[in-house]
């Protein structure tokens, strides 16, 4: 039979998965990404420094990797040195970014897949914000109208976890999370001016000055968030992975990995990253070089040219060409599909022994979870993934908020030329993000964007290879053919976002 | 702009939707206590968007989001929070915008394809479908962020799809419905909620080009900290400096808001605090020309060479 799963949410934005399920199985899944503005036509022509506001507005959930990914290609045609304050701005914006999205994505976005809300009722405790949260459900469920409890009820039909204490446990560390994520958003916002759509970030660094005061809040704030992680976050992932443990194997991509690296430690952009970039094929990784990056359209909503180089990246939109299913273009890696996200970041860097931190944190839970580090390729290996690469940034954070100079500038006066490119890539909390910018005649002749949905929730390729998530889903075992509450448990653990991916 | 008349009608097109009865001029009446059964339903949906809207509703810190959409307001869908997804979310939606499950408020994240409708589809229907069926059934919309307000990103210069905003999409097709239009990209968390809690505790709120004048009713510049930088002649020269961001490109004397007041993320920053200029995200024209950038020092570049 033929379901369709959309729309999809507790994500960002318009997906569809278009489903066959044969015998209880996944037998085809295509991602359909179902929004389309066209930054890319719309970018041309404008002011270079234009860029890293507009796009931006790709995505209000991961807005920072966007100014981040944009500034670093602008840093790259503009060729100016960048200001130790400069990057260590970049990376505390963007890092504390990072630690908001994982904690959204675990509580507010995935959560009630696992969690049983209902279980509230059952609540016998003191504690006033749980026995208000119990009252009102309370409440709703006698009040005889429509949809009561909304948003929280209806659900999918499953098994969600059983223990009650766990349950309360997770709903009130679901509120807790909301109050979190804005300290972490707060922090960013010290330097980036607002969240989301930071105003403040610009190519070479921040406007923001450096202020001891500004610096002492922004520790203050990420220590709150970092225990939250160690004593909640973790705790919580660990709780679900251990009620869960068939989504170990569940939910694996059938392709490589690919991470560009994240966090760069010292200004320039090609220095060492916190996390390692590199392409995981075959078993081993290799360098990332943008020139193996091309993008497949015969099964997208387009009538340019399939198969382009990102530098040669032109857009046509064609809305109702036959046989296209999806908005999504599907990039490819040396013509292979490739997974980006947490688990890419994570296990790219593992694999090259590259971060303590990170192989401490991956070898202390696989052992904890009786799995291999290749499971991380799982519906609970892309959620630990996240609370590895939390714990991690976290740290990190605080020792690079002690290294900024109060009296140091902050970002280069910028200089920017009549013709130029560049490339700029970063890690954004889902992945992989990469900027192409060319100027001309002082404008913005090309911007091309190849985001972390792009490649997680891309349609097939010209060579019929499903993208990442499409991979993910055939084969999965369904108990409600119609429901498919497996199928969206893979779907939230890539954390799609439907208006990066297209954009 | 709407007129007295217009305002009273809409008046009492609100008060009927929330059960408010001999509801007087709004802003003399006392607060009203809130009653469960007559909170306003929200069916919150989104067309060319990038959800940063609701991420910014997220960041309201008293009352918590969790407070605002069950004790303020019931939030009946939300794609962003909704547990329910899939076909059943469609019977939601769909429940409530065909007129079945009472009234309701409808709003809405984003700008609307009105060139190529393929591009923002929600099920088996575009996004203006939805936008059609609600034009009958719901008490009034809000129109939450520039793109819904004006139009913003998705309407920029060239762009393909046609986008324009939702008060344009409705005024087009002469839909007669209470629309309030909160812009900002994104809108701040404040002038959205309490602009809720206005309407359930009070009712409507006084508009200024059907924007709540609260929030709206004076420019950046006029209640800005660095005025006085201003007055004195004090510009910043190049981007990371002090002092006035006029010469920059600060479109803060152009756009409604009450950011210099209000501060974002709990009122610990915003733009001009962290030497940003002001980009007007708030404005009509946000974003909108190629040739009227961000910032004016490229231009001084240009002039340079």
């Amino acid at each position: 039979m033929k379901v369709d799963l959309g729309p999809i949410t507790r994500i960002e934005g318009h997906l569809n998965v278009h489903t066959t399920v044969e015998n209880g199985v996944v037998a085809d899944a295509r991602c359909m990404g179902e929004m389309f503005r066209g930054f890319e036509v719309f970018l041309q022509g404008r002011d270079p420094l234009d860029a890293q506001q507009i796009t931006q507005r790709i995505c209000g959930v991961c807005p920072y990797a966007h100014a981040i990914a944009s500034s670093y290609a602008q840093e790259n045609a503009y060729q100016q040195p960048v200001p130790p304050n400069g990057r260590i701005l970049h990376n505390l914006i963007q890092g504390a970014n990072h630690l908001y999205d994982y904690l959204l994505h675990f509580y507010q976005l995935a959560a009630l897949d696992f969690v049983d809300i209902t279980a509230i009722l059952k609540y016998t405790g003191k504690d006033t914000e749980l026995l208000k949260i119990k009252a009102w459900v309370q409440a709703e469920v006698a009040s005889g109208k429509p949809f009561p409890a909304a948003p929280f009820l209806p659900r999918l039909t499953g098994n969600y976890i059983a223990d009650t204490d766990l349950n309360i446990g997770a709903i009130k560390h679901y509120l807790e999370a909301m109050a979190i994520e804005q300290k972490a958003n707060q922090a960013s916002a010290i330097f980036g001016g607002k969240f989301p759509h930071a105003t403040a970030i610009f190519p070479t660094g921040c406007t923001q000055t450096p202020r001891i005061d500004l610096i002492t809040n922004y520790i203050s704030l990420i220590q709150e968030v970092r225990d939250f992680i160690h004593n909640k976050y973790i705790p919580d992932v660990a709780a679900v992975a251990a009620g869960f443990p068939d989504y170990w194997n569940i939910g694996a991509s059938k392709g490589g990995f690919l991470s560009y690296g994240l966090l760069p430690l010292t200004p320039a952009l090609d220095s060492e990253r916190l996390f390692a970039p590199g392409v995981l094929l075959d078993g081993a990784v290799a360098v990332v070089d943008f020139e193996r990056i091309t993008q497949d359209i015969n099964n997208a909503k387009y009538s340019s040219p399939t198969g382009l180089k990102v530098r040669d990246g032109v857009l046509t939109p064609d809305p109702t060409k036959a046989d296209a299913y999806s908005w999504i273009k599907a990039p490819r890696y040396n013509g292979k599909m490739v997974e980006v996200g947490p688990a890419a970041r994570v296990m790219v860097d593992y694999l090259q022994g590259h971060n303590p931190t990170v192989k401490k944190l991956v070898e202390h839970f696989a052992a904890a979870a009786k799995i291999q580090a290749h499971q991380l390729n799982s519906v609970l290996g892309r959620h630990l993934s996240r609370a590895i690469c939390a714990a991690t940034i976290a740290d990190f954070l605080l020792a690079e908020a002690e290294r900024l100079d109060p009296n140091g500038p902050t970002m280069a006066d910028l200089n920017i030329p009549a013709s130029a490119e560049g490339f700029g890539a970063t890690e954004a909390s889902r992945g992989g993000l990469l900027h192409y910018i060319r100027i001309e005649n002082h404008k913005i002749a090309r911007y091309e964007c190849v985001v972390p949905t792009t490649w997680n929730a891309s349609p097939r390729d010209d060579q019929g290879t499903p993208g990442a998530m499409e991979s993910a889903l055939i084969g999965t075992k369904v108990a409600n053919a119609e429901e498919q509450m497996e199928s969206v448990r893979i779907v939230h653990s890539f954390d799609p976002c439907i208006a990066c991916a297209v954009h | 702009m709407i007129d007295r008349r217009q305002f009273l009608k809409l008046a009492a097109t609100l008060s009927a939707a929330f059960g408010v009865s001999n509801l007087p001029a709004p802003v003399a009446a006392a607060l009203k206590k809130i009653d469960p059964a007559s909170l306003p339903k929200l069916i919150y949906i989104q067309g060319l968007s990038c959800t940063g809207c609701s991420v910014s509703l997220l960041q309201a810190q008293s009352p918590s989001p969790a407070t605002l959409i069950t004790e303020y307001s019931q939030l009946a869908f939300h794609a962003d929070l909704s547990a329910i997804s899939g076909k059943k979310a469609l019977e939601l939606i769909e429940k409530f915008i065909t007129g079945q499950a009472g009234p309701y408020f409808l709003a809405v994240e984003g700008a609307v394809p009105a060139g190529m409708p393929e591009a923002c589809v929600i099920g088996e229907h575009p996004f203006a479908w939805y936008l059609d069926q609600a034009a009958t059934t719901m008490a009034g919309a809000v129109a939450v962020g520039t793109c819904a307000s004006h139009g913003g990103i998705p309407a920029a210069e060239g762009n393909p799809t046609g986008a324009i905003s939702v008060r344009d999409y409705y005024a087009a097709k002469k839909i007669d419905k209470p629309l309030i239009a909160i812009p900002g990209c994104p809108p701040h968390p404040d002038w959205v909620w309490q602009t809720v809690v206005h309407l359930v505790k009070i009712g409507l709120p006084e508009l200024v080009d059907g924007a709540p004048k609260l929030f709206f009713g004076s420019k950046v510049h006029d209640r800005c900290p660095r005025y006085h930088d201003f007055q004195q002649e004090i510009f910043a020269k190049k981007l990371g400096d002090s002092g006035c961001l006029f010469k920059l490109g600060c479109l803060g004397p152009d756009t409604d808001a009450d950011c210099p007041t209000r501060w974002w993320n709990g009122g610990q920053t915003w733009c001009i605090d962290t030497n940003a200029p002001c980009i007007g995200c708030a404005s009509p024209i946000f974003a909108r020309r190629k040739d009227f950038p961000f910032y004016r020092l490229n231009e001084q570049h240009k002039v340079s060479g």
